[in-house]
């Protein structure tokens, strides 16, 4: 390596160590250690649990895959788009420094970052081996495949950092792809099996074989499936498997890839600011607002149509959510197994809740993020209205883009209104049903509100912490809590667990208003 | 609601510190209606946390800033009506075409589509930003850009006009197409409140200014008044047809001169006098009596760098702590302050 590639790698691992977000995840995680551990132990000794080490190292390594995934992503996709975002890519690549110099600066330093939260739990995870029920091997080929996996994440993250303008867009392909990664094969394998019953295809003929290995190669390159056999009990495979080989492999060759595209993709500096997307309208027939959006519901306007996409984003939102409901009915339409009604109102109802629910999360992490990132919130906040009011009308442009998604769902509802009836029957009779679901609406009203106060508080990957933050941090609190209130037959926790969403939603929500003010403040 | 002669803008003792931070420290001074007023200051002397409060973005700490004699925290939403303010930076949706950015603020300030089409033609036709209303915000060049940051700030007709640095980063013609612009929102009645570090501009264009230095002010008033040094002492060049050794002699004597100069080449003198203790005609009685033929007797005022320049502390201060009383620096014009 030569010697100014190794002062770049130098000056970027100096920033990444002193970053306070990352001795907050490495404390985070130790704090997770300690959740998983305590309750764990106690649980052992009481005799709940046969293998308390195996489990304990099993929670450990799932939080790590999730927290390499979703917080990993957004962190390394930034490697190369936030000096596109500066604009000082073209200054880095001025200097002595060739494009592979560049690449392994950027990335290898976040690299080591990330690996120094794994190592920091290996002292820990040694308990587990204390603890009972896992050998030396478990532990030595869970974290082996996490090491491989982070190595993969990293260098796919890298090639979408060079090939894309900005974080938000590589940190989102990426998250996709990451997600067909996981999911991808099964989805071809339910299809596969699904022709299983098909008059139009012969599994055993043809290419179908040669494509039953490949998804059978796919799967064995997963980490969660590898993980799965490593912690059976009495585990006796390799302790560096396929998986291990294949992540390695494909980081390697996504790096030779991102070496590859990083001239032509680089060459001519590009603003960073957010396209014009083709659907909002040509330049010559500029959008106008509707007379009766005047005073504050311009505000609301402006975001229905430059964030949610106006109505031609609203037409392929219907088209994806089509495609979607398309796919599930051909699928149960080879498989045989089509109860019409039902089958119909399920699909709808959950594919357009889903659909509502990821695009509302997407829209937290930008509704404010992007007013701060291009520093146009001070013309905002000048105009006569409150902070309060700005920011509600912003969420109004928001919702009112993803509104329609739910008309899906009170269509699916419509065609099973049995089930509806029984559901809301259920509320009404059992406190703990109606208690539980006020849960999950209140976490997910918390869930959106920690996105946007993390989108001002942080440059990058509000959402994969939200979600770590929330989902792992918050599920383990939520786990020890439903635990207590079992033993002691308390049915009311339900509640109070709602009651601790709706107050901590409360703080964040004036955290937000905070936030926003000073953020105008500081541009 | 502000009164007929009432200044648009009253700051009095004026504090804000970020954290340990002191930016701003007793501040106190006006602004009168339908003036430019020129706002200067070097880096981190507290002009943007100041312009900031002004523009309702930053709350005052301690002290009183009114504008339209409207309190900036009270009565925020009526301060916000009546002023435009234009940060030092582009705060413009860049993915927008100029038409429908302007569009968006004008429909924002709650005006219906007739008016919002006649004010967005008049404040393109003000910029002369007219053919390139269909025009991507980020396709336009920085000087561009700045004229719809100009424009944006003038589509709901503020009399107060908060501009931050609005020279900055633009090529000369840019520059000077920009004070036009300016001059003729002045002629339209408006009052410009402007902050800038191009001196020699804002000397032609300012009727008054303000000189703050590490939070304080240390000028506030007429360009006149800044002209004439601190307005107790007054210095003359005095030209005479040639060298006369009396005349420096006899200057001397007169009660209240202080400090005579000779040029090593010419024939000329810079006479320093207390207006108090004496005036310039006994100063040219003298030099006639003396039998010198006198080719000029003319006041040297001082430019606004010049100005700047003395009253402002070299190098870059020490961060001043919130609480902490700086000395005040020798170049503070006594009776500078209004």
């Amino acid at each position: 390596m030569s010697m100014p590639a190794v002062a770049l790698f130098e000056r970027t691992l100096r920033l990444e160590t002193r970053s306070w977000l990352m001795c907050l995840a490495r404390v985070g995680l130790l704090v997770i250690i300690l959740f998983v551990l305590l309750p764990l132990q106690a649980l052992g000794r009481a005799g709940w649990y046969g293998a308390p080490g195996l489990r304990f190292l099993e929670q450990m390594t799932w939080i790590n895959l999730v927290f390499i995934s979703l917080a990993g992503l957004s962190y390394f996709a930034s490697a190369i788009t936030e000096e596109k975002e500066e604009m000082t890519l073209g200054l880095l690549r001025m200097t002595d420094l060739n494009p592979i110099a560049i690449l392994l600066g950027k990335s290898t330093s976040r690299l080591v970052g990330a690996l120094l939260l794994l190592l920091v739990q290996v002292p820990f995870v040694m308990l587990a081996v204390t603890l009972g029920g896992v050998g030396l091997a478990q532990i030595v080929a869970a974290y082996g495949t996490l090491l491989a996996y982070m190595f993969f994440v990293c260098n796919f993250a890298l090639l979408l950092s060079v090939i894309f303008r900005n974080t938000a867009t590589a940190g989102g392909v990426a998250l996709f792809f990451l997600l067909m990664f996981f999911f991808g094969c099964y989805i071809a394998n339910a299809i596969e099996h699904s022709f299983e019953f098909s008059y139009h295809v012969n599994l055993s003929n043809g290419i179908w074989p040669d494509i039953t290995w490949a998804i059978g190669l796919w799967r064995a390159a997963i980490p969660s499936e590898r993980l799965g056999s490593i912690f059976q009990t009495g585990f006796s495979g390799p302790v560096f498997g396929f998986q291990v080989i294949s992540n390695l492999v494909l980081g390697v060759l996504f790096f030779l890839l991102a070496w590859l595209a990083f001239d032509p993709c680089t060459r001519h500096e590009k603003d960073a600011a957010p396209a014009r997307r083709w659907f909002i309208g040509r330049k010559n027939r500029p959008s106008r607002i509707p007379p009766r959006l005047v005073g504050l519901g311009a505000i609301t306007w402006k975001d229905y149509t430059f964030i949610g996409g106006g109505k031609f984003g609203l037409l392929m939102k219907f088209m994806v959510l089509a495609l979607v409901i398309g796919l599930f009915n051909y699928i149960a339409f080879e498989s045989n197994a089509l109860k019409m009604r039902e089958f119909e109102g399920g699909v709808l109802i959950w594919t357009s809740l889903v659909a509502t629910a990821i695009w509302l999360s997407l829209d937290a992490s930008r509704i404010f993020r992007d007013e701060v990132r291009w520093k146009t919130l001070s013309s905002l906040v000048t105009l006569p209205i409150s902070v309060r009011e700005l920011a509600y009308r912003k969420v109004a442009g928001a919702l009112a883009g993803t509104l329609p998604l739910l008309s899906v769902a009170v269509l699916g509802f419509v065609l099973v209104p049995d089930d509806l009836a029984s559901f809301l029957n259920d509320m009404l009779r059992e406190p703990v049903n109606f208690g539980a679901f006020l849960v999950v609406f209140f976490q997910f009203i918390l869930f959106l509100h920690l996105v946007a106060f993390l989108s001002l508080v942080i440059k990058r990957g509000a959402l994969p912490l939200a979600i770590a933050i929330q989902y792992l941090g918050g599920g383990f609190f939520l786990g020890i809590i439903t635990s207590i209130s079992v033993a002691v037959r308390f049915q009311g926790m339900v509640f109070v667990i709602a009651f601790g969403c709706v107050a901590a939603t409360v703080f964040l929500h004036y955290s937000i208003g905070y936030r926003l003010v000073r953020a105008a403040a500081e541009e | 609601m502000s009164e007929p002669n009432q200044p648009i803008i009253e700051i009095h003792d004026l504090h804000h510190a970020y954290k340990r931070q002191q930016a701003v420290r007793g501040v106190s001074f006006t602004v009168d209606q339908g003036s430019i007023h020129g706002f200067v200051g070097p880096n981190g002397a507290g002009k943007t946390t100041t312009l900031k409060i002004l523009a309702t973005l930053l709350k005052p700490q301690r002290g009183v800033v009114r504008v339209f004699g409207l309190d900036v925290v009270a009565d925020y939403k009526n301060v916000r009506r009546k002023l435009g303010f234009m940060p030092d930076h582009f705060s413009l949706y860049r993915q927008m075409t100029v038409q429908e950015y302007l569009d968006f603020f004008a429909a924002a300030y709650g005006m219906g589509l007739a008016e919002r089409n006649r004010v967005v033609g008049d404040v393109l036709a003000l910029t002369d930003m007219e053919a390139r209303r269909n025009d991507l915000i980020k396709a336009l060049s920085r000087g561009m850009q700045q004229r719809i940051s100009l424009a944006r700030v003038l589509v709901h007709d503020p009399a107060l006009l908060l501009l931050d640095e609005p020279a900055s980063g633009l090529d000369p013609r840019a520059r000077i197409e920009l004070m036009e612009i300016i001059q003729e929102l002045r002629r339209m009645g408006k009052t410009i409140f402007i902050s800038s570090h191009i001196l020699s501009e804002l000397a032609l264009l300012c009727d008054s200014v303000t000189i703050l230095d590490r939070g304080t002010v240390r000028y506030s008033g007429s360009m006149a008044g800044l002209s004439q040094n601190d307005g107790e002492t007054a210095e003359y060049l005095l030209a005479l047809a040639q060298d006369h050794p009396e005349v420096e002699a006899t200057l001397k004597k007169i009660s209240g001169v202080t400090a005579i100069a000779k040029d090593a080449k010419l024939p000329q003198y810079r006479v320093t006098f207390q207006r108090k203790q004496t005036d310039p005609n006994t100063l040219l009685r003298a030099t006639l009596d003396c039998g010198a033929q006198i080719l000029g007797f003319q006041e040297i005022l001082r430019q606004l760098n010049q100005a700047f320049m003395d009253l402002t502390e070299p190098g870059v201060p020490p961060m001043p702590v919130a609480g902490q009383e700086l000395p005040t620096p020798s170049g503070v014009a006594p009776g500078g302050l209004e």
